[in-house]
């Protein structure tokens, strides 16, 4: 019971953050629904609905730690369209204005529910210890949250009593109060039973020939580094040695320093053969775990860089290693093009996503080009399902987040 | 005889290099791309080149291209194509324009000295070295008729695709050449092909024949 009414607590008090949020969001569409009576609030309609959809988002990845997980219901981003364009996507999208009705239903319903879940175990205390305190106060201010008259013994004891009360309403309602907090945003974020998956297919379908595309590529790069790198240094090894066979046969002086180029070549061989290996799966992941490894790349970095790993729990390796070439790829830019001075990498897992951020103090202005590894980065993410975002404004800093869903 | 080799891999150029050098070939260039090695030809006028498969700038199919290119302008001119894997299209492309002064080998060929100039040679003096594995490759892709032949004359029609002589087919199987030249007819009456003296219109039709 006191677990259940814990668990309430953190709930409501999660429901109560995002209901600020939404209570924020309504009074902008009031501002801006005022102003687009008089056109000028037009063009600031997708900005609004951005911050809806923000909103919601957060209400999602909120229920899913409870519950099932909510897809993403919408039917087209509307980042880079025009307002005009952004306004007639958002309209046509039934998730819109379900999304409206939830945003009205928890900044009303879903704020005053947060406030009271918090209020009662905050009164409970207050009351059930005010016997230990009331004697501190001066005589005036001795009320308790029922306004009893407590300047006598059976005041107080009556406070402590209501005390008592809130304490029996948090552990038997609480829980209700927590699930009727949850109930628009169950009812109206997931997408509409009507709305077919097809998007969603659609999507899973581009990532899956995006991930596909990037497991050629990744097969194409290791073919290259093996061929064009150890096998002819291999093959330098081979001419090389048969050489100085030719030479020993002839005059044995000249086969020394031939003998010394094939053991160079067969060196670099073994140096290349690492590279490959390191660049397929690295074998640090597997000795040390991820938080072993990164703190290696940190260190690597000639850039100082602090690195912090939260609680991870199991991982994929597939995550993992994503997550690991991410770091390595950020750092490298940090170290090759920032100017940075400091670095920071931040690696935690909220349910089931794993955040990796990656930052810098340099001068920013790093764009992803094609074929840049960067690009790269990218699509394995989104192999993964996953999102990266990439910030960085000229004049710094630079800031790479990437969110990578890892249920095993 | 001199030789200009193209090879974009810094020590295996100079490996080849010392390695030729050492065998009494003299090597007029050694350059790391097409358009040099295009250049050292017009300049040089070597007896035989040297190719890498893949050059830059793609580093996909440099070496045959500028090979074929090479021969086109400089009939008279035998080249040897190296390459890291051999792949049986790439012979095919190679020898679209007949199979004199042709040779493909995959690269560490070049270790077994003795072998790799004798096919050298053979390729300079307008004939022809396939790779085994090519040839294993075109056998693989062939049933019906091959399945007339005898293990030994398997062996035989190999050899010839590879390039080989009679002599030198004699000496490998360790038979006289008698006993060759009968596995022979033996072998382009089972394929129904007509008999050829030359050694290199025999690869060709070979070959042509493995590959159809």
């Amino acid at each position: 019971m006191m677990r259940n009414a814990v668990e309430a607590l953190d709930r409501l008090a999660g429901g109560l953050g995002t209901a600020v949020l939404a209570l924020a969001t309504v009074a902008c569409w009031v501002v801006v629904g005022t102003a687009s009576l008089f056109w000028i609030g037009l063009p600031l309609l997708p900005s609004v609905i951005s911050m809806t959809r923000v909103v919601a988002d957060k209400e999602r990845v909120r229920l899913g730690r409870w519950g099932e997980q909510a897809l993403s219901p919408y039917e087209t981003s509307i980042e880079d369209l025009t307002w005009q364009d952004a306004v007639r996507a958002a309209r046509r999208d039934p998730a819109t204005w379900r999304d409206l009705r939830w945003l009205c239903l928890h900044a009303t319903s879903g704020l005053v529910l947060g406030l009271l879940g918090i209020a009662f175990p905050v009164m409970a205390v207050r009351d059930l210890s005010f016997p230990l305190w009331a004697g501190l106060l001066p005589e005036t201010e001795t009320t308790s949250t029922v306004y009893l008259p407590v300047d006598s013994w059976t005041g107080i004891a009556g406070t402590a009593l209501i005390g008592l009360v809130w304490t029996l309403l948090s552990l038997t309602i609480g829980p209700g109060m927590a699930r009727l907090q949850a109930l628009p945003g169950r009812r109206l974020l997931p997408p509409h039973p009507s709305v077919d998956l097809s998007h969603r297919i659609a999507q899973l379908t581009a990532t899956r020939a995006g991930a596909l595309q990037a497991h050629a590529a990744e097969l194409r790069r290791i073919e290259r580094s093996l061929h064009d790198g150890a096998q002819n240094r291999l093959v330098a090894v081979v001419v090389l040695v048969a050489a100085a066979k030719r030479a020993l046969e002839r005059d044995p002086a000249t086969a020394g320093p031939v003998l010394d180029r094939a053991q160079e070549a067969a060196e670099t061989a073994l140096t290349e053969l690492r590279g490959v290996v390191r660049g397929i799966l690295p074998p640090i992941l597997q000795d040390r775990g991820l938080a072993g490894s990164l703190a290696a790349l940190a260190s690597d970095c000639p850039v100082p860089c602090k690195v912090s790993v939260g609680e991870l729990g199991a991982l994929p390796l597939s995550v993992e290693t994503t997550a690991y070439f991410t770091v390595a790829e950020a750092l490298t830019n940090v170290a090759k093009h920032s100017g940075a001075t400091h670095a920071r990498v931040a690696l935690h897992r909220r349910g089931d996503t794993l955040r990796v951020e990656i930052e810098d103090d340099g001068h920013g202005g790093a764009a992803e080009r094609d074929g840049s590894g960067l690009a790269g980065i990218r699509r394995r993410v989104a192999a993964h399902d996953g999102v990266l975002t990439l910030d960085s404004p000229a004049g710094g800093p630079t800031r790479i987040e990437v969110e990578l869903p890892c249920v095993s | 005889m001199r030789v200009v080799i193209a090879e974009d891999d810094a020590l295996l150029r100079e490996g080849l290099a010392l390695l030729l050098g050492g065998e009494g070939f003299e090597v007029a260039a050694a350059v790391p791309d097409p358009d040099a090695f295009m250049k050292a030809v017009a300049e040089h006028h070597p007896d035989v080149a040297v190719v890498d498969v893949r050059m830059p700038p793609t580093h996909t199919d440099e070496g045959i291209k500028a090979a074929v290119e090479a021969r086109r302008l400089h009939p008279e001119l035998a080249v040897l194509v190296l390459s890291a894997y051999v792949e049986q299209a790439f012979a095919t492309e190679l020898l679209a324009g007949g199979a004199n002064g042709i040779g493909y080998l995959l690269k560490e060929r070049v270790g077994r000295v003795g072998e790799f100039m004798t096919a050298l040679e053979r390729v300079a003096a307008g004939g022809t070295a396939i790779d085994p594995e090519v040839v294993a490759q075109l056998f693989t892709r062939r049933d019906g008729p091959l399945d007339r032949l005898t293990t030994r004359e398997l062996e035989v029609l190999a050899l010839m695709a590879e390039g080989l002589g009679n002599t030198a087919i004699a000496e490998r199987l360790v038979v006289t050449e008698g006993a060759v030249h009968k596995h022979i007819r033996s072998i382009f009456a089972k394929l129904d092909l007509s008999p050829a003296d030359r050694v290199d219109r025999r690869v060709a039709a070979v070959l042509h024949y493995l590959n159809a």
